[in-house]
């Protein structure tokens, strides 16, 4: 991964965030790399990736944000289950919409949903974390690209 | 008009529905995996199909296969996140009526699906 690679991520946040509410500016604070303890929040989408590269793609957030999405979106009324298939949708959305740059090799997982702090995924040992933090209406979430 | 929207996510099923609201559909039926959309469309044989592609299971280009199989003439818009368009072109050689990527844009949503009515 280089910092090329990593625009194409925030490329992705932007396009997806701003698909939502054109009016609501998405800010995207400059990414970080964090190998040890991964900032996980409330609610975390996981993709696995294959092919041409190895790893992970995570969308993490709290349930306020993704609540807020839900209600943009004119769900009614929203409930755990919601909230679960709108993080693995999101974080599906940004990891398939990456194989516009990485080609149709960049092979992407079903999503995997995980709660709490604690994500039961084996990340690979040998992949750097970057870290891209998002705020949108006032709430933070963050992008996790951890691949080879 | 009888609809049949494929995404293993309830909230772009629901979100599709919505947004194509319009009298000219009158049935709508939604399935979350390409086996069950493949059991739908065999059964009801529906003007129009949005298919997702990355989905537990069957994915979506085999069940578009096994859709264009049963009816060689079915109407099917891909709803994908997969933006590369290598992706897009094998969905249209083997039988997609057309291709859109996510994140939904509902007015390009609706364009394409009047196209598809239309045509």
């Amino acid at each position: 991964m280089n910092d090329r690679d990593i625009q194409v991520f925030i490329a992705c946040v932007q396009r997806y965030f701003e698909s939502l509410k054109r009016d609501v500016t998405v800010v995207i604070e400059p990414p970080f790399i964090k190998d040890e303890e991964k900032p996980f929040l409330e609610y975390t989408g996981i993709i696995g990736i294959s092919g041409k590269a190895h790893g992970a793609v995570c969308f993490t957030a709290n349930g306020v944000m993704l609540e807020s999405i839900l209600s943009f979106l004119k769900e009614a009324p929203i409930d755990r289950n919601l909230i679960c298939d709108l993080v693995g949708e999101i974080a599906n959305t940004l990891s398939g919409n990456a194989r516009e740059e990485f080609g149709r090799d960049f092979l992407i997982s079903v999503p995997i949903v995980s709660t709490g702090k604690n994500v039961g995924f084996k990340f690979p040992p040998d992949c750097r974390n970057y870290v891209i933090p998002i705020i949108w209406q006032g709430e933070k979430a963050y992008l996790l690209v951890c691949l080879s | 008009m009888k609809l049949l929207i494929v995404d293993d996510s309830s909230v772009v099923r629901r979100a599709i529905e919505r947004d194509l609201e319009s009298g000219e559909i009158t049935e709508v039926d939604q399935a979350a995996t390409g086996e069950d959309a493949v059991r739908l469309y065999g059964a009801k044989l529906h003007d129009v199909v949005t298919l997702d592609i990355t989905m537990p299971g069957m994915d979506g280009l085999t069940c578009l296969d096994k859709i264009i199989e049963i009816n060689p003439e079915a109407r099917v818009l891909i709803i994908s996140a997969l933006r590369d368009k290598a992706t897009a072109i094998d969905a249209i050689k083997r039988g997609a009526s057309g291709f859109l990527c996510k994140p939904i844009n509902p007015p390009e949503l609706r364009e394409a699906f009047q196209l598809l009515i239309e045509d």
